[in-house]
C-alpha cells in the first residue's frame, strides 16, 4: 500500500535528480525519492540512535578525554 | 601547545543545541573547536549567536576538500554537505573527534575510525571535567525537549537522567 505525500524540495536538488533520471540512473522521480527516504530511514534507525546515545552517556561519565 | 587530542571538529547540530541550552561553555576546555565552512553557514542561518560565544575557541575553516573516503561514505549514509566537510576536516588535520548529534554522521565517523560525541555526552562530560555541577547538568538534560531542537525519545532521555543521577549520587 502506498501513501501520497506532498513536499517542497529545493529546485536545484530536483534538477539534479531529474538529471540522474535522464542519464538512466533511475526510472522516475518517485523512485529517487523512495530510495533517498529508504536510505535515510535505514541510517537513522531508532536502535542505532539509542546505541549511540548510550555510548555517549558512558563516555560522558567514564571517558578519559 | 595544543595537541590534536584536545582539538575537535563540530557539526552544526551540537553547536546549535548547546547554545539553545546556554551551555556552549561545556566546550571551553577544548583548545579549539574547528568549524568547516558549510557547518559555519548552517549555524549562521539557524543560530547565529552560537558563533559569537566568547567562552569557546571556535576556528572557522574555509574550503575543505572532500576526502575520497568521506565521498564514499556520503553516498552510503546520505550525509549532508556540512557533515562531509566536518569528517573530511577530521581526516585532513588528524583530529580524532567529531562532535555531532546526527546518527548517520556518527556511523560514518565510526567507519572512518573517528570518535563521535553528541550533546548529551558533552553535557555529562562537563561534570567529569568540573566545568558544570551535576545539578546543573541534570537540569539541562531535562530542559532538552522544551528548550532545544534536538529530538530524543522522552523515555530514553528519562532513562539517561536517572542513570546519571544514580551515578553521581554514588560519588557524592
Amino acid at each position: 500500500m502506498n501513501t501520497i505525500i506532498q513536499a517542497e524540495i529545493p529546485q536545484q536538488l530536483c534538477q539534479q535528480a531529474q538529471l540522474l533520471i535522464q542519464q538512466g540512473w533511475a526510472t522516475n522521480l518517485q523512485e529517487v525519492i523512495n530510495e533517498a527516504l529508504r536510505r535515510y530511514v535505514e541510517s537513522h534507525e531508532d536502535s542505532l540512535s539509542e546505541a549511540f546515545i548510550q555510548d555517549d552517556v558512558a563516555w560522558g561519565l567514564h571517558g578519559d578525554d | 601547545m595544543a595537541t590534536t587530542k584536545n582539538l575537535v571538529v563540530a557539526d552544526a547540530g551540537v553547536l546549535i543545541h548547546l547554545d539553545e541550552l546556554g551551555a556552549l561553555d561545556v566546550l571551553s576546555d577544548y583548545a579549539a573547536v574547528f568549524v568547516p565552512d558549510a557547518v559555519w553557514s548552517e549555524v549562521l542561518r539557524h543560530r547565529p549567536q552560537a558563533l559569537q560565544n566568547k567562552s569557546i575557541h571556535l576556528v572557522y575553516v574555509s574550503a575543505v576538500a572532500y576526502s575520497p573516503k568521506v565521498n564514499a561514505m556520503a553516498k552510503i549514509f546520505t550525509l549532508h554537505h556540512g557533515e562531509c566537510e566536518a569528517l573530511s576536516l577530521c581526516l585532513d588535520r588528524e583530529i580524532e573527534t567529531l562532535l555531532t548529534d546526527d546518527t548517520a554522521a556518527r556511523l560514518a565517523a565510526n567507519n572512518l575510525n573517528l570518535k563521535a560525541h553528541g550533546t548529551l555526552g558533552l553535557l555529562i562530560r562537563a561534570v567529569r571535567q568540573q566545568l558544570r555541577s551535576a545539578d546543573d547538568i541534570v537540569q539541562l538534560l531535562a530542559a532538552i525537549p522544551q528548550q532545544t531542537s534536538l529530538h530524543i525519545r522522552p523515555q530514553l532521555l528519562n532513562n539517561v537522567i536517572e542513570q546519571v543521577k544514580e551515578e553521581w549520587r554514588d560519588k557524592q
